[in-house]
């Protein structure tokens, strides 16, 4: 059973890749491209976000509000040590080098966190997280020196090199899938392995993980280390998409709308924050035509209440639901 | 009579809560291979006896020795890695994973290399071992089982596997029948009499009909004490335990 949801992930890759030619074929050109850029490519950046804190939840029951704050850590890295950013904090640092680093920061972030909230669990755990998130947006937004502070950091356009720049909507969105699909099947073979199988072990039982000779703090560290690499991952590609980064990027209503992403999607399987991702940003976007300019976040608000009453386990709830009935039907 | 040392020695063993003296002062010595029951009623101590053995809460006076070395002040899992498997009263399983997976982390905790990001592979001898144990506990059939689906006596056999898991040289099992429907219980018997007898086995349990029969010698406790050690065939028509079992306490 578990090969067979291997091959439909891999089906549902490829029929992505497929999909911005696609809607070139059925769409506008205009119309293809703001698809391909605006809704689906910042659906998988935001995705990749909001599975960092699907990862933590899903298997280590671990609910963390510090997930855009870490991501921010990424972009903030990449924007202060790259070439061309304005205003130049650093500098000197091409991609290649500043991407990287940005992605050792998260991940140093991500052990952090995991570290000073090591002995708390449940809402402690998210108030701990919450406080962390809002101290580093804080500091960010009022420290120029290394920050420039509530304007942020612009001009980070991104790797550029002939046949391939990721200005270009069509190759943006083939280099964020591709990271997405990598950090997606990554997750999948990491929660087999002995560190996935003890981190589960401490979401049903610590007691029992410890009694076996486990070290419950290391496994936790380590699980929100690699939480923090995934949101590191997401807030790079998201600072290239943005074309820089500013302290709103990582405020409350950011570090609230990942976590609604991964509600609406579903905590039980990484999929679901993409699911959780593309339904949040397309409802962001459309809300305001669909309704009305001053209270589309009414719209939003009422199809994430609609989304939580009918499946308290998201979208991807919706789906097993939709299945078992289909199976009962045909009986 | 051979100069052997005990498997589990303890000597004035005594475990308090604040003003509660749950145990209180207890000595007893299970030789190797020895099958140990330890009856007595609700509250009378069994299973703060076994967490002062297992090191869930250690004693707070007395020793306890493990073939002769001591391990009072020792954590829970260092007295894994010596020897000592155990059971819970209440199944303390992982129901998010496999009956397989239950039974590889169990073994994987007692091996060096049990911080790992790598899968097993095809040959891994903690998988093999697993696979194993689940044999032995005859749940073959149910190895990719989520073990939120496993009946109740399922549940139990796979608690005796897993505390079998670092090859035990005691095994303490904590009420293994308790809520088995009488159709389970024949089975966990069996399987409980089936281990062999290089293992020491201490186990509490609250019935006598299936304490009497897998046991060499039988300790009631009660009020945190010993009040009677003797072997079975002795137990069912003595004053104190038929005091205790028919005399309205229980």
């Amino acid at each position: 059973m578990r090969s067979a949801a291997a091959t439909w992930s891999l089906l549902g890759v490829l029929a992505l890749l497929a999909l911005p030619w696609l809607l070139a074929q059925v769409l506008p050109a205009g119309q293809a491209q703001f698809w391909t850029a605006n809704i689906l490519g910042r659906a998988i950046v935001f995705g990749i976000i909001a599975m960092s804190l699907t990862f933590l939840a899903t298997y280590g029951g671990f609910v963390s509000l510090a997930q855009m704050m870490i991501a921010g850590v990424a972009g903030y890295v990449l924007a202060i040590f790259v070439d061309g950013a304005v205003p130049r904090i650093v500098g000197g640092l091409g991609y290649s080098l500043a991407v990287p680093l940005g992605l050792v920061a998260a991940t140093a972030m991500g052990l952090l966190v995991g570290a000073i909230s090591v002995r708390t669990r449940d809402i402690y755990l998210l108030m701990i997280t919450l406080a962390l998130a809002m101290g580093v947006f804080r500091f960010v937004e009022t420290n120029i020196a290394w920050f420039n502070g509530y304007e942020g950091i612009r001009n980070v356009v991104g790797p550029a090199m002939p046949g391939f720049d990721v200005r270009d909507p069509m190759v943006f969105y083939h280099v964020a899938l591709g990271t997405a699909a990598l950090l997606y099947f990554g997750v999948l073979y990491l929660v087999r392995s002995p560190f996935g199988l003890v981190l589960q072990g401490i979401r049903d039982n610590p007691r029992r993980v410890a009694a076996l000779g486990y070290s419950v703090a290391l496994h936790r560290i380590a699980a929100f280390g690699v939480a923090g690499f995934i949101a590191g991952c997401g807030g790079t590609l998201s600072t290239i998409y943005n074309i820089g980064i500013s302290p709103g990027t990582i405020g409350l209503g950011a570090t609230v709308n990942v976590l609604i992403m991964s509600v609406i999607g579903g905590l039980g399987h990484p999929v679901g924050a993409f699911i959780g991702s593309l339904i949040f940003t397309v409802f962001d976007t459309f809300a305001a035509t669909i309704y009305d300019r001053d209270r589309f976040n009414t719209l939003i608000g009422l199809v994430f209440l609609v989304i939580v009453l009918v499946s308290p386990d998201g979208a991807i709830g919706i789906g097993a639901r939709l299945r078992r009935l289909l199976a009962a039907g045909r009986r | 009579m051979a100069m052997t040392e005990p498997a589990i020695h303890l000597r004035g063993v005594s475990r308090r809560f604040g003003a509660l003296q749950a145990v209180r002062d207890v000595n007893l010595a299970v030789m190797p291979g020895e099958r140990r029951a330890v009856l007595g009623p609700n509250g009378a101590g069994k299973t703060t006896l076994f967490n002062t053995i297992c090191g869930d809460f250690p004693p707070t006076s007395g020793t306890i020795a493990l073939f002769g070395a001591d391990i009072t002040r020792l954590r829970p899992h260092r007295r894994t890695r010596l020897g000592i498997g155990r059971t819970y009263q209440t199944s303390l399983l992982f129901n998010g994973l496999t009956l397989l997976e239950n039974l590889f982390v169990a073994v994987r905790g007692l091996r060096p290399n049990r911080f790992s990001f790598l899968r097993p592979g095809r040959g891994d001898d903690g998988m093999a071992k697993a696979r194993e144990l689940a044999d032995r506990m005859r749940l073959s059939h149910l190895l990719d089982a989520e073990v939120m689906n496993l009946s109740h006596g399922q549940r139990r056999q796979l608690e005796v596997g897993m505390a079998l898991a670092g090859d035990p040289r005691v095994l303490m099992l904590d009420e293994p029948a308790a809520g088995l429907s009488p159709g389970d219980r024949p089975e966990l018997l069996n399987l409980i009499r089936g281990l062999p007898r290089t293992l020491t086995l201490i186990l509490i349990e609250h019935d006598m009909d299936i304490a009497l029969p897998a046991a060499d010698v039988v300790t009631v406790m009660k009020d945190g004490e010993v009040v009677v050690e003797a072997p079975p065939n002795r137990i069912a028509d003595d004053p104190v335990v038929q005091s205790i079992y028919l005399g309205g306490v229980h």
